[in-house]
């Protein structure tokens, strides 16, 4: 065996504390080395030149290089060595940077351990066996999760780009949250400027195909090929023979309170998902449909003109085949009867922001008096962080938005409501984005009076409500009476995460949204490959930031697509069939879920698309019987005999 | 987006900050060429200054390393460090672009970064290094800092003796030292243009001048630091490596002052800068670790940490034994060797005066200052405060000239995990143009 060892001075980040000359000539003294040399640079082009010369002259077939840490140049010099002819995993990396000069100051001893760390590493390369990296091919389409606004943009990116989209909403209509704001901060535009022209988009676009009322049941592969399996729920109505004409609503007797418009107003057991967007079917509520209960009504099939009602409709599951995922399922909003102290639920005058925003958008469309009952509410308070930086309701974070949709909703409040009082109660106000702070300026301008301490309690006073807290600039106690208390709640992971999660093996956070990989450099990427987030299920943040991650993630998503091919790193685990009995350990340990249990042979089998090479399942595995290609046992054992024969 | 003809799939990227290095790989990882477009001789950005990051703390070059070398070796991007766009031509799917290459005095091919020269140089240890704020001090000719990329070496025109006066010595003792001849004083300024289809603007920000806020005695007190200067201190690879010292003494107590130069119009910046607080934290966080008796005290109107991860970590400082005033102060002075902070704490409702001997101030992030000619030259507009302005509200990367994208701190200040976020989108629509017009 003829290796070749190159050592890097990295400038004099290396050879201020080793001597590279003494490590250099140590290495030439081992019998397989036929050359070993130092150099400034290795990494450099010149040190690149020296090692490609070597291998073709010397006809080198195993290259030792000790330098940096692997992470920052292994990918460098597998390049530089299968430029001449070699296999890229010849190779073998002692880091003599990160583990030797940067952490020790004694050049005596430091060179000794560099020494150390070389000898090892050439016992490690004379047992390096050929590896050869695998490519697969790409389904030239995405899935996206959630028609929000984060996921409506992300899958018009993509099919902007040429690619097939397959979109999926939990509910019978896209829009998410945005759909139900009125104005929104900080340039106060509707709500709907941004939504219905996305809606159109993505319903028009020949690439996109939109699945409402649906839900993602099973997802099985990995990049470049994952296939899902979609549940599509029946609406009870034939949506080609419906011409909307609402014959059917004026027959239904069911009255029910309306969830999705915050529990404000009553709809029919047949409705219009929507009343304002304009991708609405006609669906049946089969929870409170009285056919569905006991048979004893067909009023609205009788009606229908079209004959469009089928009580026997079906749902389906449809199978698709995507490249990439996008994971876009937004937020909750924090349940506020969990404050009980705030009486939200037991007072009609207190509220939360999300019903605020349904009640200034009637409002403002019916251009009638605000009232609340019967009074037209005169001193309105706000109330900053319900169920955020709060530890007792188990959410630390800060929900991002709601300090600046507060400035935003007591700005109309002083706007519309002439000679109203309203006031702010706040921590910090964190009105931080373009926009924002002025946002905040101009409410205060407009008369909005900020007062730092959130109350403790809200109480009945006659027929107002009472807040009581501690004015904590002027440290003294406060108990003031509104009409109308308006609670900034928080947003919180959404409620399907957790089986999603467990679906397509994410993490989630701490605070329970989904978790990037990386929260600085990758932040929209999971640790899957091939599945990334967008919007508000990564964390709490406003329309601006969902849109700019939404591009991003579409970014990320479209890559695998437009190259073709993903490649799969050989460095991954190996099952000696041999010995395995099949008893699932590994399967266990295995956090990419890359291994299963073939149920006819008794033996795990392994996804090589999946495996990253961890290596938890060879220590797991009672029998030995998975070893770590690039890592195997004889290769670590000859590695540690180096080390310890070293002493 | 009416379909346009596409010349070339090339895209521009205008800084290579780390928004725009996210940018460019996110190009051309798409199978697209991207020239990226730098000013400083090396890519990097101000993330490259810092010490370690808020939240994570994970230090900032490690992880900044790796994706400057891999923006560096792609072989779809074309990295043109120490050059600037002088002019743009044309429009969406086929911009004419001038790009100016500033001389290095150094050939790029021949450089091996070993570094012989600036050990031989005269001006040794004798010019300020812009790259560590001025603490620490370099040569003429010079890398910015170890891990620059391209690991290439430059001469500082207005400080190397050749190229100011003529003559330096008998014979330049860099050129001496230089075994691979890459010294070449005769090198000229010059001109290349290009063609793309898209632009992607990430020219990121420039740090608030505290000497514009004369009552915190910035520029006039050594002990009074501005944020940048402050991670210089702290990094390990900083002048100090990494000590909190300043003329060689470990400060007993530190103010941080919050807000300095933002959410401030008697310096013209209504706008909240948007990291100030947060970093602030972690600095605080920082001296505590590293020097444990420490009187530490932040200044502030808000506490601002909205990110993921961030309330977290604030309530994590808060614990260190941090001292939390509300209210900044109105003056600092100088008594004695320390500094007196005097000001009004609001939630006490009192005046306070407190000494001290290190004063950070949270300078917040302005608009780039040769923002509004490369705004001009790009055929876009920006905010009354500087910051570039996007076309619709809400969407944060397209502009108003359609193939022209921000991305990062050019836009208004952001995080880094924000700036990425956004780089990334930039990158998707620039390349929807370049597929459109491949197409
Ligand atoms: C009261 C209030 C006022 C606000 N005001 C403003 C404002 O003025 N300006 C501003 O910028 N921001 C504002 N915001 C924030 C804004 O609402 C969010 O930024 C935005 O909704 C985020 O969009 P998204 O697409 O990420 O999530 P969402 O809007 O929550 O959309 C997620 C979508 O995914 C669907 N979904 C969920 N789970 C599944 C599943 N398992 N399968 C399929 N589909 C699923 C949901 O049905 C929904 O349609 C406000 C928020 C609140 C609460
Ligand atoms: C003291 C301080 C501490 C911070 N700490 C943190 C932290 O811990 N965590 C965190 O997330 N964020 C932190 N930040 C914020 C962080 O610095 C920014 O989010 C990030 O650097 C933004 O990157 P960018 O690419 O947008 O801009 P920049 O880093 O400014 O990069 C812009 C690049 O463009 C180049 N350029 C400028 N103009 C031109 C031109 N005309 N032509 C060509 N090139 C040009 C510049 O030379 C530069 O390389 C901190 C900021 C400060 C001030
Ligand atoms: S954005 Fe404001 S109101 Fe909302 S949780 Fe954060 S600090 Fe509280
Ligand atoms: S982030 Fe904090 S310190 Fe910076 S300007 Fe905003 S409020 Fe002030």
């Amino acid at each position: 065996m003829k290796i070749g060892v190159y050592i890097c001075h990295c400038g004099i980040n290396i050879a201020d504390h080793v001597d590279v000359e003494a490590v250099r000539d140590f290495a030439k003294d081992h019998p397989q080395v036929v050359i070993a040399r130092d150099y400034t640079y290795m990494c450099s082009d010149p040190g690149q030149d020296l090692i490609m010369r070597d291998i073709e002259m010397e006809r080198l077939d195993r290259i030792v290089v000790a330098a940096c840490s692997p992470t920052m140049h292994e990918r460098t010099f597998r390049n530089v060595i299968s430029k001449s002819g070699l296999n890229p995993y010849f190779l073998e990396i002692a880091n003599i940077r990160e583990h030797c000069s940067w952490v020790h100051h004694d050049r005596t001893r430091a060179t000794e351990k560099a020494k150390d760390l070389v000898s090892a590493a050439i016992a490690k390369a004379q047992l390096l066996e050929p590896l050869q990296a695998q490519e697969k091919s790409v389904t030239p389409s995405s899935l996206v999760i959630g028609g929000g606004i984060a996921g409506m943009q992300a899958a018009f990116d993509i099919a902007a780009s040429g690619f097939r989209v397959v979109l999926v909403e939990k509910t019978p209509v896209l829009g998410g949250h945005v759909a139900r704001l009125n104005r929104t901060f900080p340039y106060l535009e509707e709500a709907e400027q941004l939504i219905g022209p996305r809606i159109e988009a993505v319903l028009n676009h020949a690439r996109i195909e939109v699945m409402p009322f649906s839900e993602v049941e099973k997802i099985d592969g990995s990049v470049g090929e994952f296939s899902a399996e979609i549940r599509r729920r029946p609406h009870y109505v034939d949506g080609e023979k419906c011409d909307r004409c609402g014959e059917c609503l004026k027959s239904c007797p069911v009255d029910v309170i309306d969830d999705s418009n915050y529990r404000r107003n009553a709809r029919k057991a047949v409705y219009f998902p929507s009343t304002d967007g304009p991708n609405e079917i006609l669906l049946i509520d089969t929870e409170a449909c009285l056919h569905f209960k006991d048979q004893s009504c067909d009023r609205c099939q009788r009606t229908c003109p079209q004959g469009a009602i089928d009580f026997t409709q079906e749902g389906r599951l449809e199978q698709v085949q995507v490249g990439t995922i996008i994971v876009a399922t937004g937020h909750d909003i924090f349940d506020a009867t969990k404050k009980t102290e705030l009486g939200y639920g037991k007072y009609q005058q207190v509220i939360t922001a999300a019903e605020f925003e349904r009640l200034t958008a009637s409002w403002g469309r019916t251009k009638e008096t605000p009232r609340i009952g019967d009074t037209v509410p005169k001193a309105i308070a706000f109330v900053h962080c319900v169920g955020s930086r709060d530890k007792q309701v188990g959410n630390e974070y800060c929900s991002r938005v709601c300090c600046t949709y507060t400035a935003k909703q007591a700005l109309w409040v002083r706007e519309n409501i002439p000679d109203s009082e309203v006031m702010v109660f706040y921590i910090d106000v964190r009105t931080f984005g373009k926009g924002y702070e002025e946002l905040y300026e101009r409410a205060q301008k407009r008369g909005v009076i900020y007062k730092k301490g959130v109350p403790s309690e809200i109480f009945r006073g006659g027929d107002k409500v009472v807040l009581r807290g501690e004015d904590a600039l002027l440290g003294q106690p406060y108990e003031k009476a509104f009409d109308l208390v308006v609670l900034a709640t928080g947003l919180i992971p959404s409620q399907g995460a957790q089986s999603l999660k467990n679906l397509m093996k994410l993490s989630l956070s701490p605070d329970g949204f989904f978790m990037e990989v990386h929260p600085k450099l990758r932040p929209l990427d999971t640790a899957v490959d091939g599945i990334f987030l967008a919007g508000t299920c990564q964390g709490p943040k406003d329309i601006a930031d969902t849109l700019a991650q939404a591009h991003g993630a579409a970014s990320r998503a479209t890559t695998t697509l437009f190259q073709g091919k993903v490649a799969i790193d050989p460095v991954i685990a190996a099952i000696d069939e041999g010995i395995c009995s099949g008893c699932g350990i590994c399967e266990e340990v295995c956090e990419y879920a890359a291994l299963t249990l073939d149920p006819y042979r008794r033996l795990m089998t392994i996804n090589t698309a999946l495996c990253k090479g961890c290596g938890a399942c060879n220590s797991a595995c009672p029998a030995g019987a998975i070893s770590l290609k690039h890592f195997k046992p004889e290769q670590i054992i000859a590695q540690v005999y180096a080390l310890c024969m070293g002493e | 987006m009416p379909a346009q003809k596409i010349e070339s799939p090339v895209a521009l990227v205008i800084g290579g900050g780390i928004a725009g290095m996210q940018a460019s790989l996110d190009i051309a990882d798409k199978g697209f060429k991207v020239v990226l477009v730098e000013k400083e001789p090396t890519i990097g950005g101000h993330m490259a200054q810092l010490d370690k990051t808020f939240p994570t703390l994970d230090c900032s070059s490690c992880i900044l390393t790796p994706k400057m070398v891999e923006v560096g070796s792609h072989p779809n991007i074309e990295a043109m460090t120490y050059s600037e766009v002088i002019e743009i031509q044309g429009e969406m799917g086929d911009f004419q672009i001038t790009i100016r290459k500033k001389p290095r005095y150094v050939d790029l091919k021949k450089c091996t970064g070993c570094g012989l020269c600036a050990e031989a140089c005269v001006q040794r240890t004798r010019i300020a290094n812009e790259f560590d704020m001025g603490i620490g001090k370099r040569a003429a000719i010079y890398i910015p800092f170890p891990q620059a990329v391209p690991q290439k070496y430059l001469i500082d025109p207005d400080h190397c003796l050749m190229l100011t006066k003529g003559k330096c010595g008998k014979e330049p003792r860099c050129q001496k030292a230089c075994g691979t001849h890459a010294i070449d004083f005769n090198q000229k300024e010059e001109n290349v243009t290009i063609q793309a289809g898209a632009i992607v603007v990430a020219t990121g920000y420039d740090q608030f001048d505290a000497r514009l806020k004369p009552e915190y005695g910035y520029g006039r007190y050594e002990n009074v630091l501005s944020g940048i200067e402050f991670e210089r201190l702290c990094s390990a690879s900083g002048p100090t490596k990494g000590s909190i010292e300043y003329n060689g003494v470990e400060p007993k107590r530190v103010v941080f002052i919050q807000c300095v130069g933002s959410r401030d119009k008697t310096v013209g910046n209504e706008y909240c800068s948007r990291v100030c607080c947060m970093y602030t934290a972690k600095q605080a966080h920082l001296v505590r670790e590293r020097i444990p008796d420490a009187k530490i005290t932040i200044c502030y109107m808000d506490i601002r940490a909205f990110g993921k991860g961030y309330e977290e970590f604030y309530d994590r400082v808060q614990k260190e034994k941090i001292i939390f005033r509300r209210g900044n102060p109105s003056e600092i002075y100088k008594r004695g060797e320390s500094l007196m902070i005097r000001g009004e704490d609001t939630l006490l409702g009192e005046p306070y005066e407190e000494e001290t001997d290190l004063v950070v101030l949270a300078t917040g992030l302005v608009p780039r200052q040769d923002a509004e000619q490369l705004g001009r030259m790009l055929g876009i507009s920006h905010t009354p405060e500087g910051f570039f302005k996007e076309a619709e509200t809400k969407e944060t990367i397209p502009t108003s000239k359609p193939g022209v994208f921000l991305a990062g701190c050019c836009q208004s200040p952001k995080d880094i995990p924000d700036a990425v976020a956004q780089a990334s989108g930039a990158a998707a629509m620039a390349c929807i143009c370049l597929a459109e017009g491949r197409s």
